[in-house]
């Protein structure tokens, strides 16, 4: 579905990706992961095709990006960090904007917005950010596009909006579909993902599906001290050291993606050298 | 359905754009419609039933095409200087051709045609409003049986043959779709103050092409200069002073036919480029932005 082969990306004279090769298939929620600045916006706008690559190749669903053809555009559509939408009714973003995509479901869209509790006789631009998200969220998903990419997407939702997001997002996947979430903010996407892409320095630190990472790695509680000291990694708590180990057992426990993307980033050697077994 | 033109992807985005900007357009159009009344009412305290002469009516009508026009052409890509609004504008799903082609047709025909039919509206309120106020003045002076010549409304596209220059109002509205294009592909060159720097480049381009002119390509032309059109150039040398009988005179001549000579192309050209200039210039700017449009980056 998406494959980049050796990308290389620089604002001006500051690079960001050089050389980095990824590829995405559908049925997948993806989490992009890494730190701030570490060119998880550009690589989705090098997805979208509203940056072009310096050198390599990208290729989404058969299209060039930066082509952006119509029949491209219309299996794709960005959910940006920061976002514009206009002055208009919603239902005039159903009826002016829908008809772009072949695949846009009304009545989809109705339930989302039921979900999420957005006022439908409102204009756009007098409603609060989180809702405007929410409508921005709401008409990707109705819009069926194979490609849904989203950057930050539950920045400025509150709590309870961040916990509809997460049942609506897995209730509109399926096997057709790829959906990329990047962010920083790891937990708001626990029991979503089902694969996690960490970037750092422009390069993939890490690629793993959930149940790769269930198999391999095992997170808990310890308390005892030579424990502790073998783990990949660990962090002490009030309740005692959370740690990571080389899953041994077989057992599969709760991931706790703030962990493994902390392991990952500190200790990613040991956690990587792990997966190579 | 072609990726570079559908007519229904089009007409979408038409009914798209229209709905984004259905209130700024209104506003703009009262606000234009303002602005002339304001204008003419100015005119008519100032100057009376003169005011409202032909000329005044087509000189109002092209100053304010000029300006609305090109402030319009300016802010036509203006979207694609803010991250935001750029982003959405780029991701709808149409090609560059069918985007590029949607904001031509608002600024180049509808504001077009809405600019004309608000400035007749106010030009024909305003001409009976003229009429009636000087009627009754010159009732006032003159006896029965004397006729009143009241003013009539312009045609703003149309010269009679008979005037000094017939067919100065048709270089004129091709002049503004020229200069109007040159704003449009200023909207999308420069994210920001569009307008100020298109005004700035262009004029600076203007410079260069009248430096290169002046001081590159004349000096190396022979003495002389054009004749009847660009394709013909007539070489001849000055005579300073006529010597009549010893006495020299003040006049110079500037023809001899005896070292004279005149350089002739064959006389399409000129008239190829008289049609290219006329009606080449304007869409040429627009493929430059559409090339522009294809390039750009968010």
């Amino acid at each position: 579905m998406i494959n980049i082969q050796n990308l290389h990306f620089a604002y001006r004279k500051k690079p960001v990706f050089t050389g980095l090769s990824l590829q995405l298939q559908p049925g997948h929620i993806y989490g992009l992961l890494g730190k701030n600045g570490t060119g998880k916006s550009t690589l989705l706008r090098n997805i979208a095709g509203l940056l072009f690559p310096d050198k390599g190749r990208i290729e989404v669903l058969g299209f060039t990006p930066g082509k952006r053809q119509p029949a491209f555009l219309q299996e794709i559509f960005i959910v940006p960090e920061e976002f514009y939408l206009p002055d208009v009714p919603l239902r005039h973003l159903v009826q002016y904007h829908a008809p772009f995509y072949p695949k846009f479901n009304r009545a989809q869209f109705d339930k989302y917005i039921t979900e999420f509790d957005i006022p439908r006789t409102s204009t756009l631009q007098n409603m609060s950010y989180g809702q405007k998200k929410k409508v921005l969220i709401s008409f990707g998903l109705a819009s069926n596009a194979s490609m849904l990419l989203m950057d930050e997407p539950t920045n400025g939702l509150d709590i309870m909006s961040k916990s509809q997001f997460r049942k609506v997002m897995a209730g509109a996947m399926d096997e057709n579909k790829c959906i990329v979430i990047s962010t920083h903010q790891v937990k708001d996407l626990e029991n979503l993902i089902d694969r996690i892409t960490v970037i750092d320095e422009g390069k993939i630190l890490f690629d793993q599906t959930v149940d790769a990472i269930s198999r391999k790695l095992s997170f808990k509680i310890a308390f005892d001290s030579e424990e502790i000291k073998q783990a990949l990694y660990g962090e002490s708590s009030l309740r005692g050291s959370a740690i990571i180990t080389a899953n041994t057992s077989g057992e599969e426990s709760k991931l706790d993606l703030e962990l493994l993307y902390k392991a990952i980033v500190l200790k990613g050697a040991a956690v990587t050298a792990v997966f190579k077994d | 359905m072609t990726q570079t033109f559908d007519a229904r992807r089009w007409w979408l985005l038409v009914g798209k754009h229209w709905s984004e900007n259905r209130k700024k357009y209104t506003l703009a159009l009262i606000a234009i419609a303002g602005l002339l009344l304001l204008w003419y009412t100015v005119m008519l305290l100032s100057d009376g039933h003169r005011s409202m002469y032909p000329g005044v009516q087509v000189s109002t009508y092209y100053t304010g095409l000029f300006i609305a026009g090109c402030l319009y052409g300016s802010m036509l890509f203006t979207d694609l200087g803010s991250k935001t609004r750029g982003l959405n504008y780029l991701v709808v799903p149409a090609s560059h051709l069918e985007k590029l082609l949607c904001s031509l047709f608002y600024a180049v025909v509808v504001f077009f045609v809405c600019y004309t039919a608000i400035f007749y509206i106010v030009d024909i309120v305003m001409v009976k409003a003229a009429n009636a106020v000087a009627y009754s003045h010159w009732l006032k002076g003159h006896a029965a049986g004397d006729e009143f010549e009241p003013r009539k409304i312009a045609n703003v596209f149309y010269q009679p043959a008979q005037s000094k220059a017939p067919e100065m109002l048709e270089y004129l509205l091709l002049l503004y779709f020229v200069i109007q294009a040159i704003f449009i592909v200023g909207s999308v060159y420069f994210a920001r103050f569009s307008f100020i720097k298109t005004t700035i480049a262009a004029l600076l381009t203007g410079l260069c092409i009248a430096f290169l002119i002046g001081k590159v390509i004349l000096p190396i032309l022979p003495h002389g200069s054009y004749y009847r059109g660009i394709t013909s150039y007539h070489v001849y040398t000055v005579k300073e002073g006529i010597t009549i009988n010893g006495v020299t005179s003040g006049i110079s001549i500037y023809s001899d036919p005896a070292t004279d000579k005149l350089i002739t192309l064959p006389p399409w050209i000129d008239d190829v480029l008289l049609f290219l200039l006329k009606f080449a210039f304007a869409p040429f700017l627009w493929l430059a932005a559409y090339f522009r449009l294809k390039e750009k980056e968010i």
